[in-house]
C-alpha cells in the first residue's frame, strides 16, 4: 500500500535545477536509503517530502495529504525530520528537548516523554545540558526529540554523519528497524551500511533518480559506478552482495 | 520555585529601598505611615510622587525585561536587545515627532502610535537588511542595528533643532533621548500595569513558537511552525512592548539585553518561564538604577538611560568577547 508519493517534482532554484522531474512511491513499511554523490538532490528531495520546501513542479501526496498545504500541527503529527545538522541556538537540557518534540502536535503527558527518553537510553543525562553532551548522546537526544511522537513517515538527512563509527551504525541500524513497522527514508553517506541495513535503494544523481529498487537488486547495478566516478567490487559478506571500492575511475569527475 | 522565590523577595526588598531612596531619604517606618493613609505633606508627597514613580520604573524595566527577552528569542541571538537593534530608537523617534510635530491629534494618543510605529519599522527595516545581506550571524544583525540607530539617531536629532521653538519643550524631548521615568498619577500608572500585563500575556502566547524558533529555522518547520509568519508577528509584538517601554520610560539602554541573560541563569531557556523571569529582573534592575537616578546627585537628577548605560555597557563588552572567543 502507497504512504507517500511524489509526482515529476521538479525544484528551480535561481538558475539551478535542483531537482529534475522525480517520482517514486512509498509503503507504508519500508526502510529506504537514498544514495548519490554531494549535490545531487538528496536533501532537497528530502525537505520536499517533508513538506519543508515545496516543489516549484509536481506534487506530494502522504496518504490523501499534500503536506506543504497542510497545518504545521497536522504536518508535524505525520512527518519527522531528522535534520543534517542540529544545533539549538539555546543550551536546552535534554529533556527540555525531548519535550519541545513531544509537545508539536498538542499536550504531552510526562509519561511519553520518559518513555522517550529512556527508550534512547537518555535517562541518566536528562538533566544535562546539550553542550555538556557528547556526540553519540546529541544523536540520540535529537532522535528522542524526533520519535517522541512516532510518526508513520520519517525522514532523516544522512543523521549519523558526523558521528564515530560506532554510534553511526547505532543511529543507522534502529532507522532501518523502523522500516520494518513504519515508513523510514534516510539519506546515506555510509554506502556499506546502507546497503547493509535497508531493504530498498533510491540511487540520485544531479535531481534525478538513476536507480531505484530492493538492495540486493541495485548492488549489482552498474551506474552505482557512474555515479559515484569509482569501480566497485561485489563481495559477499553473510550471504548477501555488498560494495568495496576497487579503484577510482579516472574521469571528468576527479577532484584536481 | 526557588529562583521565583528569589526574583520575588528581590523585587520587594527594592521596591522598599527605591521608596525611601531621594534626594530626600524616607525611613521605613515613615513609608508605612504613608501607605497607611497618613495626611501630613511629606505622607502626600510620597504617595502621590515617590510610590508612582518607583512602580513606574519597576513597570518600564519589566517591559524591556519582556522586550529583550522577545527580540533575543526571534533573532536567536543572545547580543540582540531593542536599544542595539534600533527598535527603541525607532521608537524615540516616533516619540520625539509626535511632541514636536503638530498633528492637531492628542498627545496621548499619538506619541504611543507613533512610538510603535517607529519601533516596529526600525525592527522590521534591520530584518530585511540584514535578511538581503545575508548575514543572520550575530555581528551581521547587530551592525545593521546600529547602522538603522544612527539615522534615526541623526533625524530625531534634525528633528529636534529645527522644530523645537517656544512653544515645544526640547527638555521634554531631551529627557526621552538620555532615558528617564515620568512620574505617572495613580491612573496612569493603572494603564501602564495594564499595557505591561498585556504585553506579558501578548509574548507568553509567543513562547512556544519562540522555543521552536530556538531549534533553527528548519526544525521549527518540520515542528508545524510558519516560521516567517510567526517571526513578522513576533516582531510586532516585541515592537509593541518596546514602544510601551519607551513611551514611559523613554531610551533605557542594555536592561533589555542584561534581563534575559539573568533570567537564564535562573530558570532556563524555554521561553514561558523565561519571559516573567526576565520581567522580573528588568524591573528590579531599573528601579535600582531610577533609586539611584533621583538620590545619588541631590537635588538634580541624573538620566536613567546614563547610568543603564554605564552599568550595563561593560556587561555586553564581557558577552560579546565571550561569543566571540566561542
Amino acid at each position: 500500500m502507497t504512504l507517500l508519493s511524489a509526482r515529476n517534482i521538479g525544484v528551480v532554484r535561481g538558475h539551478t535545477t535542483l531537482l529534475a522531474d522525480v517520482s517514486v512511491d512509498f509503503g507504508a513499511s519500508e526502510a529506504v536509503a537514498v544514495i548519490g554523490p554531494n549535490g545531487s538532490g538528496k536533501s532537497t528531495l528530502l525537505k520536499v517530502l517533508a513538506g519543508i520546501e515545496a516543489p516549484s513542479s509536481g506534487e506530494v501526496r502522504l496518504n490523501d495529504h499534500v503536506p506543504a498545504r497542510l497545518s504545521g500541527a497536522a504536518r508535524a503529527k505525520l512527518i519527522g525530520y531528522l535534520p543534517q545538522q542540529f544545533q539549538p541556538h539555546w543550551d536546552l537540557s535534554v529533556s527540555e528537548l525531548v519535550r519541545l518534540g513531544a509537545e508539536r502536535t498538542g499536550p504531552a503527558a510526562e509519561s511519553e516523554i520518559e518513555r522517550a527518553i529512556a527508550e534512547f537510553e537518555l535517562t541518566p543525562f536528562r538533566r544535562r545540558r546539550w553542550s555538556t553532551l557528547s556526540g553519540g548522546e546529541r544523536a540520540r537526544t535529537l532522535l528522542a526529540t524526533v520519535l517522541s511522537i512516532d510518526p508513520p513517515l520519517l525522514l532523516a538527512d544522512e543523521p549519523a554523519a558526523s558521528l564515530d563509527i560506532r554510534h553511526r551504525i547505532a543511529v543507522s541500524r534502529a532507522l532501518a528497524r523502523r522500516g520494518k513497522v513504519k515508513l523510514s527514508i534516510v539519506v546515506m553517506h555510509d554506502l556499506e551500511l546502507a546497503f547493509q541495513l535497508f531493504d530498498r535503494i533510491v540511487l540520485m544523481n544531479e535531481g534525478r533518480i538513476v536507480a531505484d529498487g530492493p538492495t540486493s537488486e541495485v548492488v549489482h547495478d552498474e551506474r552505482l559506478d557512474d555515479v559515484f566516478g569509482v569501480r566497485f567490487a561485489r563481495v559477499q559478506r553473510d550471504g548477501a552482495a555488498c560494495l568495496q571500492v576497487a579503484s577510482v575511475k579516472q574521469d571528468s569527475r576527479s577532484v584536481n | 520555585m526557588k529562583p521565583w522565590l528569589t526574583l520575588a523577595v528581590y523585587l520587594v526588598a527594592v521596591l522598599a529601598i527605591a521608596a525611601c531612596a531621594g534626594h530626600d531619604w524616607a525611613t521605613p517606618s515613615e513609608l508605612l505611615r504613608a501607605a497607611a493613609g497618613d495626611d501630613s505633606m511629606r505622607s502626600r508627597l510620597l504617595v502621590e510622587w515617590r510610590m508612582p514613580r518607583v512602580l513606574a520604573a519597576a513597570l518600564v524595566g519589566a517591559l524591556l525585561g519582556i522586550g529583550g527577552a522577545v527580540f533575543q528569542g526571534v533573532f536567536r541571538n543572545p547580543l540582540a536587545e531593542p536599544y542595539l537593534l534600533g527598535s527603541a530608537g525607532g521608537a524615540g523617534l516616533g516619540a520625539a515627532i509626535a511632541l514636536l510635530v503638530p498633528f492637531g491629534v492628542p498627545q496621548w494618543l499619538l506619541l504611543p502610535l507613533l512610538a510603535f510605529a517607529g519601533a516596529w519599522g526600525a525592527t522590521a527595516t534591520v530584518v530585511v537588511v540584514s535578511r538581503i545581506a545575508g548575514a543572520v550571524d550575530a555581528a551581521g544583525l547587530l551592525l545593521a542595528g546600529v547602522a538603522i540607530a544612527a539615522i534615526l539617531s541623526a533625524m530625531r536629532s534634525f528633528l529636534m533643532l529645527a522644530l523645537s521653538d517656544e512653544t515645544v519643550n526640547l527638555q521634554v524631548v531631551l529627557s526621552w533621548t538620555l532615558g528617564g521615568i515620568q512620574t505617572p498619577t495613580w491612573l496612569g500608572l493603572g494603564m501602564l500595569l495594564a499595557v505591561a500585563a498585556g504585553c506579558l500575556a501578548l509574548t507568553l502566547a509567543l513562547a512556544r513558537g519562540l522555543d521552536l524558533l530556538g531549534l533553527g529555522e528548519t526544525m521549527a518547520t518540520s515542528f508545524g511552525l510558519d516560521v516567517r509568519h510567526f517571526i513578522a508577528l513576533a516582531v510586532l509584538a516585541g515592537s509593541v512592548v518596546v514602544a510601551a517601554a519607551v513611551a514611559y520610560g523613554g531610551l533605557v539602554a542594555f536592561v533589555g539585553l542584561a534581563s534575559p541573560h539573568i533570567a537564564r541563569w535562573l530558570v532556563g531557556p524555554l521561553h514561558r518561564p523565561l519571559l516573567p523571569a526576565s520581567a522580573l529582573v528588568g524591573a528590579i534592575v531599573v528601579t535600582l538604577a531610577d533609586a539611584l537616578a533621583r538620590s545619588a546627585l541631590p537635588p538634580a537628577e541624573i538620566p536613567l538611560g546614563l547610568i543603564t548605560a554605564v552599568a550595563g555597557g561593560p556587561f555586553f563588552i564581557v558577552l560579546l568577547a565571550q561569543r566571540l572567543r566561542s
